[in-house]
Order: C-alpha cells, then sequence, then structure tokens
C-alpha cells in the first residue's frame, strides 16, 4: 500500500502539478481577501471572518478538486498500468486507499498554503484561533468528501478530461442541492425536501464555521467518504468483470 | 507448478476462452500460439488474475487465484501485452516502485533493481524519463519489472514486440536462461521464436486449445501427410510404375519433365518415411533408374500451425452459421468442437 502512495505523492510534487494546484487555491483566497480590503471605507478596522472566505473559496474550490483527482485511476486505465496494479500481490481495496490518501495529502498541503493569509492578518490584526481551526477542520472534512467523489468518477472513464467535467457538474450540484431543496417547488413535498437535505454538505459546513464541531457532521463526512470509496473500489471491480 | 483447469471466458456471449485445461509443470517453457484474437492475450490475463474467469480454476504454487489471490499474485511476474509503465517516471524510480509492489524486502531492493537492470541491459538509461524511451526499450522495462522479486512464475505476452533483431536474440536467451528456477508462459505469433525457447507448445485458435504436445511430437504426429522428391534419370513410366508399387506411397502427385531424361516425381507417403524410402532408393537402383535428388518436406512447425488454424474454415456454411448465431446457449456451444472434430 505504501509503494502506492508513495508513487502518487511523487506524480504530484515531483511534477509542478501540486504547487500549480497550490498557487491556484492561495490565489482564488485572494480574491475575496483583496476584495474584502476594498470595501473598507472609512472605519479603522475591517470585520471580516476567514469562515466568509471559505464560502467564497468553496466555489472556486469544486472547479479545482476534480483536476486533482481526474488522473486518479482514468490514467491507470489508459496507460495499460492497470494491469500492473491488479496483478500485484496488492488488493484493490488497499490500491483505493493508497489514492485516496495521497490525493488527501496534496489537499492539506493546498490548506497548509493558505495558512499564508490568517500568518499575516495575525501580524497586523487579530485572528480568533478557536474559530479559524474549526473552519479549517471543516473545509477538511469537506474536501475529504468531494476528493471521494473525484475519485469515484475517475473511475467510470479512461478519460481524464471527461472524468473532471463530470466531476465538476455532480460537485456543483451537491454544493447547491440544499438551496434546491429549499426551493418552493421542493418544499411542497416535505420527505423529499428532507431527503434531498440530508445530501447537502454546506449546512453542516456552516456550524464549522460557527466554531462548532458536531458528532452528526463529522460522522456525515465520515460515512460518505468510506460510501464512496466503497463504491470505487465496486466501480473497479465492476469493469474487470466488463472488460471486453 | 501451475495448474489451469477448465478455464472458459465470455464476453457477453462471445465466447473467447473455451473450457481449456492445462499444466505448466516446474522448470519448463511453455510456448503459447495463436493467431490474433485467438484468447491468448485473455487467458494469460486470467492466469495473472487480472480478468476474472467465467468459468475454471487457475492454481498457482498450491493457491488458488481467486480464492486466495494475494499469495497467488507473489509468485507471479507479469509483462501484459502493452508494457505497464508511467510515461513520466524515471526508469530506476519505476523500478523502485515495482519492487516495493512487489514486496521486495527494503534492504535488498536497490540490488534487485541492479540485478534485472543488468538482465535487460536497461542500465544506460535508468535516468531517463519512460515517455522518451523507445519501443524497445519501454518493452525491456516492462520485462524487468516482470523479474523483478524474482517470482517463480513468469507470464510473457509477446515479450519480444517491437524489440531490435539483436535485442530479441537477448531477450529469448534470457528466457531460455530463467527456465533454471521458474516455470514460464509465454505468448507469440511468431513460430520460429517458439521452436527456438520452448519445451512444450500450445495452439489456441478461437479459445479452443488446437494442440499441445512437444514441438517434436507436433512435427512428427504430422509426418504422415510427407511428401518425398524424388529426381530420377532414366525412363518415365518404368520409374514411375515402381513408385507406384512401393509399399507405403500413396499417391503420385506430380510429375515433372526436366529435360535429357531426367524426371522429378513428388509422392505422398503413408507410414514410416525412413522406410519408404529405402526401399524406394533399392527398387530404383536395382531397376537401372538413377537417383539425382531425393528430399522430404519436413513439416515443420508453421505448416503444423497452419493446418491446425485452418481447421475451423472447413466447416460448412450452415455451422458457421449457427456458431456466430448470438443467442447459443452455453451446453451447445460447448459441444460444438466436438463435433468438428468428428466429421474432420
Amino acid at each position: 500500500m505504501f509503494p502506492i502512495y508513495k508513487k502518487e505523492l511523487q506524480s504530484f510534487f515531483y511534477t509542478p502539478f501540486a504547487y500549480a494546484m497550490a498557487a491556484l487555491f492561495m490565489l482564488l483566497f485572494t480574491l475575496p481577501l483583496a476584495s474584502a480590503i476594498s470595501h473598507l471605507e472609512n472605519s479603522n478596522t475591517l470585520p471580516f471572518s476567514f469562515t466568509e472566505m471559505f464560502y467564497s473559496v468553496i466555489l472556486y474550490f469544486i472547479f479545482l478538486l476534480p483536476i486533482l483527482t481526474m488522473r486518479t485511476f482514468a490514467d491507470e486505465r489508459k496507460n495499460g498500468t492497470e494491469v500492473l496494479l491488479m496483478t500485484s500481490p496488492v488488493s484493490v481495496a488497499k490500491i483505493v486507499i493508497a489514492k485516496f490518501l495521497a490525493n488527501l495529502t496534496v489537499y492539506l498541503f493546498m490548506l497548509v498554503c493558505t495558512l499564508f493569509f490568517p500568518l499575516i492578518t495575525a501580524i497586523k490584526g487579530e485572528v480568533v484561533v478557536s474559530q479559524l481551526i474549526c473552519a479549517y477542520i471543516g473545509i477538511f472534512c469537506w474536501g475529504a468528501m468531494y476528493i471521494a467523489l473525484g475519485m469515484l468518477i475517475s473511475s467510470f472513464t479512461e478519460n481524464s478530461i471527461i472524468a473532471a467535467i463530470i466531476g465538476e457538474v455532480v460537485m456543483f450540484i451537491l454544493l447547491f442541492v440544499d438551496n434546491f431543496a429549499n426551493s418552493g417547488f421542493i418544499s411542497q413535498f416535505p420527505k423529499l425536501q428532507s431527503v434531498l437535505y440530508s445530501f447537502a454538505a454546506q449546512p453542516r459546513f456552516a456550524y464549522f464555521s460557527e466554531g462548532f464541531i458536531r458528532l452528526s457532521d463529522l460522522v456525515f463526512f465520515g460515512s460518505a467518504v468510506i460510501v464512496l470509496l466503497a463504491w470505487t473500489y465496486i466501480s473497479i471491480e465492476k469493469r474487470r468483470w466488463n472488460r471486453g | 507448478m501451475i495448474t489451469i483447469d477448465n478455464l472458459t471466458k465470455f464476453y457477453g456471449n462471445n465466447r473467447a476462452v473455451n473450457h481449456i485445461s492445462f499444466t505448466i509443470n516446474d522448470n519448463e517453457i511453455l510456448g503459447f500460439l495463436g493467431p490474433n484474437g485467438a484468447g491468448k492475450s485473455t487467458t494469460m490475463n486470467m492466469i495473472a488474475g487480472f480478468l476474472p474467469m467465467s468459468d475454471g480454476t487457475v492454481n498457482i504454487c498450491g493457491s488458488d487465484i481467486t480464492k486466495d489471490p494475494i499469495k497467488a499474485k507473489e509468485n507471479i511476474g507479469y509483462l501484459p501485452e502493452i508494457p505497464p509503465v508511467y510515461p513520466d517516471m524515471k526508469v530506476k524510480e519505476y523500478l523502485s516502485f515495482c519492487a516495493g509492489l512487489k514486496r521486495v524486502p527494503k534492504g535488498k531492493r536497490k540490488d534487485e533493481i541492479d540485478r534485472v537492470m543488468g538482465l535487460l541491459k536497461i542500465k544506460d538509461v535508468e535516468g531517463k524519463l519512460i515517455r522518451n524511451l523507445s519501443k524497445g526499450y519501454k518493452q525491456r522495462v516492462g520485462i524487468a519489472q516482470a523479474l523483478l522479486g524474482d517470482p517463480k512464475f513468469l507470464i510473457l505476452d509477446e515479450p519480444t514486440v517491437g524489440l531490435d533483431p539483436n535485442q530479441v536474440a537477448e531477450v529469448r536467451a534470457l528466457i531460455k536462461s530463467l527456465k533454471k528456477d521458474h516455470s514460464v508462459i509465454f505468448s507469440s505469433h511468431i513460430l520460429s521464436e517458439v521452436s527456438a525457447v520452448c519445451d512444450r507448445v500450445i495452439i489456441i485458435n478461437k479459445g479452443d486449445i488446437r494442440a499441445m504436445d512437444t514441438i517434436e511430437n507436433l512435427e512428427k504426429s504430422f509426418a504422415s501427410s510427407l511428401v518425398l522428391h524424388i529426381k530420377v534419370k532414366g525412363d518415365k513410366t518404368k520409374a514411375a510404375s515402381i513408385i507406384e508399387m512401393t509399399k507405403g506411397v500413396k499417391e503420385l502427385l506430380d510429375i515433372n519433365d526436366e529435360g535429357s531424361s531426367i524426371y522429378s516425381f513428388a509422392v505422398q507417403l503413408e507410414g514410416d518415411s525412413d522406410e519408404i524410402r529405402d526401399s524406394l532408393m533399392s527398387q530404383c537402383i536395382n531397376s537401372g533408374i538413377s537417383i539425382l535428388e531425393m528430399y522430404t518436406d519436413k513439416p515443420n512447425l508453421e505448416n503444423v500451425f497452419i493446418e491446425l488454424i485452418n481447421r475451423p474454415v472447413k466447416r460448412s456454411g450452415l455451422e458457421e452459421l449457427l456458431e456466430e448465431t448470438p443467442d447459443e446457449s452455453e451446453g451447445s456451444s460447448a459441444e460444438e468442437p466436438a463435433e468438428e472434430k468428428e466429421e474432420e
């Protein structure tokens, strides 16, 4: 399992890929920050929260994560290296977990890079550390779920670009599922509304951003990751059976 | 020892591999011969545990590939049709990754990588990106990967494709040298290669085993259809009658007049060719006909191969149509090859 993890990390960090992703991610953080500063008018203090920044970043963020995960299985299939992994003494479950951990590591690296902004703020002003930590935990959990989703989609296809596009669409829908659930049409069917609402990650993230770490939210993200990874495993196994 | 029993693969209704069974002994090189699309790669993928089989079992050194895949796969080195290399890795990096994947102990990894790089002569490209390597080098990196960790059983799917003649000879010699402590199954559609390297061959077409034997035996079994060519000087009718009268001559196929009373005959033989040849020769000499030239068409593997492969072509039109009917049941399709043989 470890060799696969290491190989995946090498493919991210020995190429400009991880750095470009991190740089792009930081750029996305600068935009809301810069716009907040430009709205600073006559008052001397800037009432501004990082969690709000996270909110505005998440929309861009769902366009970045599929790019991170698109190659996970699609490229293995295209290069014919899938055979190498499948015929080596490593179980498919371990392959999936190793790849998930590698993607998660890159994601963590991207998040660590964004600590740059709170650090700068801390030099010139004050940062509510506890809230910031909660927000980071929240966005980490959210990202982990989306990475698992992206990997699942990557396991469906041989073309990484298609994997990225489908991933973006699916993540976009998932991001706005709560808005959709709250719409007038859906609220006519309260049962459907509650089902849809239970898939929504955004309200759960809201708790994190306000400084709450609720067990139910952690369970939600944890179980989503497990279900998606299990699905990825099944999808890979199924593809072996359906080959040809 | 590797035992393959009743291996079958269906792609939808299409039968790619049809109930094949064979064993590969220790220290044996088994050639897997067949035209393109015969089911060679499918079979090898199933033996290596990449493709699940529709039916049958594969047992590798005591472990079943479906029931105990991890243990079985530890004993396999597999080179698929397309070398499974990552284009954006360097050769040494890639081999080190594969060594880890095959659970070569950490302390031994470096020596092991050096060993296989030495065997395949890829040391000079160890720092190059695989994407920049030529086809031949990629193929050799793929073979190196299969040899890592010294697995007992090697599956090589067309290992010499894309190599230049010099490298082909080297790889063949390498495969021969592997025989000492490995079992090897290797597929090819190049006949000379198989006859040069293998102890036994399996000829497969359309998912059925057409023949499985040593090369000598295969050639011998086709010796019954030997054609003897004799060039004589003397009287044409006399020579022809002697030849026809000789015991063991089945048919006089062809007579050629080559001028100045030299005739060449093509004779179809039946039975022990050596005996017939001797009696033919003595009778000709006794009758005063001098023999200028005498040779038999030695049936080589190529003839055997073409003969075996072309058998299904002899099927009648109706049978072929039935064969292609998509909704045939499994039972009837299994019986078909047996029927064929009877008719022939």
